[in-house]
């Protein structure tokens, strides 16, 4: 815990002692009745004994950032919107959550998908939830996929540069018809048919590019998007968990599968992958 | 890899940019449209980072507009390329805008005209220019192929030649291409 | 009564009047005419000169002329009313003139600069505190929008275009000769002739003398493609003056 807090604002070794109070407090090294009495000394405060306060521990608070592996897909065909997604969450190496919701439904006609840091994610497409509704409100109509995806890819711009990782796909059915839009962290937006985002995409590309077909009908469509994510699932360490997946039509999205990964790699190959089925050496 | 080539002819100003979406190693898209019109007869031509490209374009299309309405007359391409340039130069010493813009239009009594507007807010009216790392073996050969008289037939194939210079030889070439056209008649979107 | 709504200029009157407004307005009634004509290849500005002691140094700086100004290559005005007051104005469109060719290298449109000015001095009219510019303006420019203009502002903060317009003392008297007189196909004598008659007509003294006029025309060098604004000399002056008086007694005598 202690070692996480230290990255708080100001605090280096020339820091005022004001801030360096603060600091230590987070710290919880201080005595509160020390720093009620007089100005504090800089030197009373114990400070780790390390060179670079400022980078003391980067790398590690690095690591504990948490979802930056996943898969995420989503693809227009004949009969609507195709949107799934993994849901594991790891930090670093470690696998925090197999069990993470990476389909947020901001309304019944529109969702968005998250890949990148998961505070980042969550925050601002609640943020973005807020902002439609506050739409619809105003307008007396649902908002567009493209009005709602402008409006992350301006927040998202207006923060530009400034830390945040968001990798989204916001897709939807609106009066124009079926939409996804791929909208990012460097303020990227651009509106497609096929698109997957994470770590995993490239896996999950080279399903969805060979399997996808306009004209399939929703049975194939809801299996080749899981089958996608399936595969990314098994060459991408930090994608995992199970696997959503979501049909959009013009009645609104509907939550088709959400399988375990382990469930579908017995379904798929129940005598084990047969790329993996040489001898063991 | 981003390419964007532009070509000012007899009467038109032809600009050609790859049609691909890139995110990392990733194509993500191919058919974006980097081409974006600033009213009926001058449009922009722009690489760059995709958060900036599309904002910053679309900022001075913005404006364009505002002017065209307060004014009823509409900003020629000189002006538009004027403006465009300083903009970018105000903002290089505060939030630079990664966009790198041909500007191209025709205007009545004026003829056509091609601007080279970069990043760092340099400004050139160009017969030909272009940008990224296909433009340096094609700037070479339109040096070669330019004429004062060109004809439109003749700058489509210079598109064609060009595109396919860099498909041939670039390692790391787009796939897809979009080639506008604007002259005494507007904007076109010439299919390749 | 109408003292409760005639010291702010934010505040209408019960008729619905704003009456620091009409006292510029009226100010500017009492002050040196000035007149813009619009012809074939040019506009002409003349004004009446009010100081013409042989002691006023015209060399020193702002002394030389007394209402006509130049704001840009292609543009100038020729002011009635509070010089003090248009000063102040003509400052800020010789700024926007050339913010103007700042942003986009092209000459400002001339009606983008009337309307300019008539911004600031609207929010004259309705701003608390302050009291509104005491000045006409006539505009003589030339742009490729619109070729060659004339317009005419007043404290109000309104504008409008004319062929040929006067302010000052006597402007509806010098308004009716143009009305008159003025011809479509005028060559630039022409109405630098109709300028003077007009002038004639609306000054105080009773002899028209090239001293007491200031002119001034806007015209293009087609060869150069530049606008050229320049001063009419009093010896370019004397012959036409000469020729107006001429032609003032011949009418008068006919009477």
């Amino acid at each position: 815990m202690a070692s996480t807090r230290l990255n708080v604002p100001g605090l280096d070794g020339r820091c005022a002692g004001a801030s360096r109070a603060a600091a230590t407090l987070a710290l919880g090294g201080a005595d509160l009745a020390s720093l009620a009495g007089g100005s504090p000394v800089a030197s009373e405060f114990p400070l780790p004994a390390v060179q670079d306060l400022d980078r003391f521990e980067n790398n590690v608070q690095e690591l504990v950032k948490p979802e930056h592996g996943t898969t995420t897909l989503g693809f227009i065909f004949r009969d609507g919107v195709i949107i799934a997604v993994d849901s594991r969450a790891s930090q670093g190496s470690y696998v925090s959550s197999q069990t993470v919701k990476k389909v947020i439904e901001i309304n019944p006609y529109l969702v968005g998908t998250m890949a990148g840091g998961a505070a980042d994610c969550a925050f601002w497409q609640r943020n973005l939830g807020m902002q439609c509704r506050m739409f619809e409100l105003k307008n007396k109509k649902r908002i567009t996929v493209c009005a709602a995806s402008k409006m992350l890819a301006n927040t998202m711009y207006s923060y530009k540069g400034m830390g945040l990782s968001m990798g989204s796909m916001i897709g939807g059915w609106d009066p124009s018809g079926p939409a996804i839009y791929y909208v990012d962290s460097d303020g990227q937006r651009t509106k497609g048919t096929i698109f997957s985002v994470g770590s995993g995409s490239l896996y999950a590309y080279g399903v969805l590019d060979q399997g996808y077909k306009w004209d399939m009908d929703v049975d194939t469509a809801v299996e080749l998007g899981q089958r996608a994510i399936y595969h990314a699932q098994f060459r991408d360490a930090v994608s995992g968990g199970t696997c959503s997946v979501y049909h959009i039509t013009k009645d609104g999205w509907t939550k088709i599968r959400g399988n375990n990964h382990y469930d579908m790699h017995y379904q798929y190959y129940p005598g084990g992958h047969p790329t993996a089925a040489n001898d063991v050496i | 890899m981003e390419y964007v080539m532009g070509i000012k002819g007899k009467g038109f100003a032809m600009v050609c940019t790859s049609a691909t979406a890139v995110q990392q190693i990733i194509t993500m898209k191919h058919d974006e449209d980097k081409i974006l019109p600033l009213g009926t007869h001058t449009m922009v031509a722009t690489s760059g980072e995709p958060g900036d490209r599309v904002q910053f374009s679309e900022f001075v299309a913005a404006n364009a507009r505002l002017y065209a309405l307060r004014n009823k007359s509409k900003l020629s391409t000189k002006a538009i390329a004027n403006f465009t340039r300083g903009e970018l130069a105000t903002a290089l010493r505060k939030g630079p805008k990664s966009a790198n813009l041909l500007v191209a239009g025709y205007d009545k009594g004026k003829g056509a005209s091609l601007y080279f507007l970069d990043y760092l807010a340099t400004l050139h009216s160009m017969n030909i220019a272009g940008y990224g790392y296909g433009s340096w073996f094609v700037l070479s050969m339109y040096d070669r192929m330019w004429h004062p008289d060109l004809t439109e037939a003749e700058a489509l194939e210079m598109m064609r030649l060009g595109i396919e210079e860099v498909k041939n030889r670039l390692v790391v070439a787009s796939p897809t291409y979009t080639v506008k056209i604007v002259d005494e008649n507007g904007i076109r979107t010439i299919p390749l | 009564m109408a003292r409760r709504y005639d010291s702010r200029t934010t505040i209408f009157s019960p008729e619905g009047r704003l009456y620091q407004v009409e006292y510029a307005m009226e100010s500017i009634s009492n002050s040196g005419s000035a007149i813009g004509i619009l012809c074939k290849d040019g506009v002409v500005l003349a004004t009446e000169k009010k100081v013409i002691s042989k002691l006023l140094d015209t060399g020193a700086v702002g002394c030389k002329r007394e209402k006509m100004y130049k704001i840009d290559d292609h543009v100038a005005v020729a002011v009635a009313g509070l010089t003090a007051d248009a000063n102040i104005l003509i400052n800020k469109a010789r700024l926007n003139a050339q913010q103007y060719l700042f942003t986009y290298q092209e000459s400002m449109p001339v009606e983008q600069l009337v309307r300019r000015l008539c911004d600031v001095k609207q929010g004259y009219t309705q701003f608390g505190g302050m009291r509104p510019f005491g000045v006409s303006f006539l505009y003589a420019g030339w742009d490729e929008e619109a070729g060659f203009q004339l317009y005419h502002s007043d404290p109000s903060g309104n504008y409008a275009g004319w062929k040929a317009h006067a302010i000052g003392a006597n402007n509806q008297q010098a308004q009716n000769i143009l009305n008159q007189d003025w011809k479509e196909d005028f060559s630039f004598r022409d109405a630098m002739k109709l300028a003077l008659k007009v002038l004639g007509k609306t000054m105080d003294s009773t002899s028209l003398t090239s001293d007491k006029v200031e002119m001034s025309v806007v015209k293009r060098d087609e060869e150069t493609g530049e606008t050229l604004f320049s001063y009419v000399t009093e010896e370019e002056l004397d012959p036409l003056t000469e020729e107006v008086n001429e032609e003032g007694k011949a009418a008068k005598s006919d009477d």
